[in-house]
């Protein structure tokens, strides 16, 4: 087996072992949710003109949860010390992860938007307009909060600070994906948005995992 | 013997003793130019004919803004610095830079607060140069807290110089993206390209003030960089002998 499928079939035992960490962020998600028409208002017509947005960022709370601790236990039990002497670079494993890790953690809060767009009676179009832009910009939002938890593999108490970090990078894909929400609210044209959203996710998958990997090399070394 | 220039500023102590003595040009020449500028520019510069005489807080509000991003581009070529030349000094340069980077960032934002109330009616609005301004000191409090959170300095200083990094790439993104959100602030008033708007009277001694502005963050730098530089170098020998002259 190579190292690739025996990396990706490591994590998907990791995450089998422990479903919970899948759960929690859907059951977060929907807990912030519900909270929005309660500290708001039931009216569901101003529901549904702030709901897809209301979504969006109870999204990317619920996806920074769960990359908190990231790379901490591969950190301290020595994975990924092993990783530095496979024959591959060390970028492409940590792109793997990052790949896994949106898989198993990112796209089951993408596939329940819809459903919770319902409950919020955004109108259709929106919500499909929702369920791509979340599809286009999470993979730049995942490699980010990676890159967020491997910056603070060293730091004592880390808690919330890789969150701090990482958040106002967050800004352009956030500002992007507003703009998709209110051009299909509007009903005119997406698809230039999209694009360069697009344009974004793949140069973030490119280029985070170097600065991830060059992170992960210092807190190693430092370690010593 | 090329080298030698650059060899000096691994020397701790060598930089110690030089920057001691630019700090005392650099001190006393803002000093100057802040009081010409300043005095000029409250007492004897031109009145607005649209602001009145709010219009004045410029001559704060504009240096200290020009200051919050020219800092942080003076970290990111430290940060460049220490991870190609692994030079401890762009190190100690990088963690200086980060909290007088922020300060100024936040005396902008303040700043600009108290001139929006007259001009605009309101403190504070989600305007894109604000917005990108906001990010900009979460971006410094995160290089901040980063540092506070490592413990070994030498790690610490090469994390920071990742973060710096992929910050100066995300930068412009960031502020074009904010820009192309949603745009209000008057357009800028100084431009190095055009013809500045206001009349001489009004913009020469803003100028001074800028140099000003730019030659005190040089002083404050210098200073924070030598006190962290003993602090790091404090079971060395030139510092105990420091110490003991003292």
């Amino acid at each position: 087996m190579s190292i690739e499928k025996r990396i990706i079939a490591r994590e998907l035992w990791l995450a089998a072992a422990r479903p919970g960490d899948i759960v929690k962020p859907i059951w977060f998600l929907l807990l912030v949710i519900s909270m929005v028409p309660l500290a708001l208002t039931p009216d569901s017509e101003l529901l549904a003109e702030i709901g897809s947005a209301m979504i969006w960022i109870a999204t990317l709370l619920a996806l920074l949860l769960n990359s908190e601790h990231f790379f901490q236990s591969d950190f301290s039990d020595g994975v990924l010390e092993q990783w530095l002497f496979f024959d591959r670079p060390l970028a492409w494993l940590v792109g793997l992860k990052l790949t896994a890790h949106w898989l198993l953690h990112v796209l089951p809060l993408i596939l329940i938007s819809p459903v919770i767009a319902l409950t919020l009676s955004v109108p259709g179009d929106v919500s499909i307009a929702l369920f791509i832009t979340m599809l286009v910009a999470t993979p730049a939002l995942t490699c980010f909060s990676g890159l967020g938890a491997a910056l603070t593999l060293g730091s004592s108490r880390s808690g919330i600070l890789g969150v701090l970090v990482m958040m106002p990078l967050f800004v352009p894909v956030v500002v992007l994906a507003s703009g998709v929400l209110i051009r299909a609210m509007d009903g005119s044209e997406t698809l230039p948005l999209l694009a360069l959203l697009g344009a974004f996710s793949v140069a973030s998958a490119v280029l985070v995992p170097i600065a991830v990997s060059l992170a992960i090399r210092v807190n190693i070394g430092g370690s010593n | 013997m090329r080298w030698r220039w650059f060899h000096q500023w691994g020397s701790p102590r060598w930089f110690y003793e030089r920057a001691g003595r630019w700090q005392l040009v650099f001190g006393w020449v803002s000093l100057g130019l802040i009081a010409v500028g300043t005095i000029w520019g409250l007492g004897f510069a031109p009145v607005d004919y649209q602001q009145g005489n709010s219009y004045r807080i410029i001559y704060l509000h504009v240096p200290v803004a020009f200051l919050a991003q020219a800092m942080y581009a003076a970290m990111a070529v430290s940060a460049l610095v220490l991870l190609v030349w692994k030079m401890k000094i762009a190190d100690i340069a990088m963690q200086s830079i980060a909290v007088i980077g922020f300060t100024f960032t936040a005396l902008a934002l303040g700043s600009g607060a108290v001139w929006g109330k007259p001009t605009w009616g309101t403190y504070w609005v989600w305007d894109a140069r604000l917005t990108s301004m906001l990010i900009l000191a979460f971006l410094y409090l995160a290089l901040i807290g980063l540092r506070a959170s490592i413990r070994d300095p030498d790690q610490a200083g090469k994390v920071c110089g990742i973060l710096v990094l992929v910050g100066v790439v995300n930068l412009p993104i960031i502020k074009y993206s904010v820009e192309w959100w949603n745009t209000l602030h008057q357009p800028a008033s100084l431009k190095l390209t055009e013809k500045p708007t206001m009349p001489a009277s009004m913009w020469i001694p803003l100028l001074v003030n800028i140099l000003g502005y730019y030659i005190v963050a040089a002083y404050l730098v210098l200073g924070s960089m030598r006190a962290i530089l003993v602090e790091r170098e404090r079971r060395s020998s030139w510092v105990k002998e420091l110490v003991d002259r003292v």
